[in-house]
């Protein structure tokens, strides 16, 4: 019998969010961005907590994973609406738009004329791009949904190679241990860094080695 | 070296660490084109070491914003004093 491995998991099944705005949702994944709807629950509502009726709805945002929505019948609105936020929750009126825009949706697209597809559909419509970025080693087009749900469509501009995971691994342990001591910084964090890159170098050329011998 | 306490085997330089990745290629360059500056390779990352101030014109590097702010991997002994849309400055600490 092969031994299963550790890492198990297989992407996304679904990431899902509240909608009071089905008919713009609706719009937005289905007419503007030509998400194929794939799956639909009506349900009523039981329970002890009284509740609501609802539809559950899914988009397939590609390699069948979905995005799916809540509408509630009768459910208004939590909190200040016009407060920094989304349908999910509303945040201090001084909450910093990046600490609000920070939880997104990423879709991953293979090229940059797929990309520039998505631009186009969106800009023709209600919810145009807000921002087209250059990252490190992705290209990114976003923009907010009727929801006030940040949406980021994405594509890679090289593989992410070996020695950018072992830099990742060494970050998230730096990062661990001086987020578990005082006043964490990123003068701390790099200088711990600096003390792991020299640390694990041996292991690393050693990793080489072995790769280019087999 | 300048600053380099020799033969105490101390550091006294600054001295930063950047990932050998295409997108870190013009910030290199500009470093090795600096007489006070050494570079060397320790694992998959680049050790920069300068005799004084490390001094780098983000311009100069071709480098975009977002390669920019993330090209440092690791500070030895070496604080950042400016990393700014114009230059990136490390002292020794």
């Amino acid at each position: 019998m092969t031994e299963k491995k550790v890492h198990r998991v297989r992407g996304v099944d679904h990431i899902a969010y509240p909608t009071f705005d089905p008919v713009g949702t609706v719009r937005f994944y289905r007419d503007v961005l030509k998400f194929p709807i794939v799956h639909s629950i009506c349900a009523a509502g039981w329970g002890p907590e009284k509740h609501p009726d609802f539809i559950h709805f899914f988009f397939d945002i590609g390699n069948d994973d979905r995005i799916a929505f809540f509408y509630y019948f009768g459910l208004k609105p939590f909190g200040d609406q016009s407060a920094p936020g989304d349908s999910w929750a509303r945040l201090d009126s001084d909450t910093p738009q990046f600490f609000v825009n920070s939880r997104h949706l990423a879709i991953h697209v293979d090229d940059e004329e797929d990309l520039l597809e998505y631009r186009s559909r969106l800009d023709e419509s209600e919810w145009p791009v807000e921002m087209q970025v250059m990252h490190e080693t992705i290209e990114s087009i976003y923009t907010h949904d009727p929801n006030g749900y940040m949406i980021e469509i994405t594509r890679a501009l090289r593989p992410v190679t070996a020695q950018e995971d072992h830099d990742a691994a060494l970050t998230i342990d730096a990062l661990c241990d001086v987020a578990a001591g005082e006043d964490p910084s990123m003068d701390k964090l790099l200088t711990r860094k600096a003390e792991l890159i020299v640390e694990r170098a041996a292991a690393w050329e050693e990793t080489q080695k072995e790769l280019v011998q087999s | 070296m300048g600053g380099n306490a020799e033969g105490t085997g101390a550091v006294v330089n600054a001295r930063i660490y950047v990932l050998e990745v295409p997108e870190n290629e013009g910030f290199l360059k500009v470093a090795s084109q600096d007489p006070n500056v050494t570079i060397d390779k320790v694992g998959p990352y680049f050790r920069i070491t300068a005799d004084d101030d490390l001094v780098i014109d983000r311009r100069a590097t071709g480098c975009r914003h977002a390669v920019w702010y993330s090209a440092i991997a690791g500070l030895e002994d070496s604080f950042i004093v400016q990393q700014d849309k114009d230059a990136l400055r490390v002292s020794a600490r």
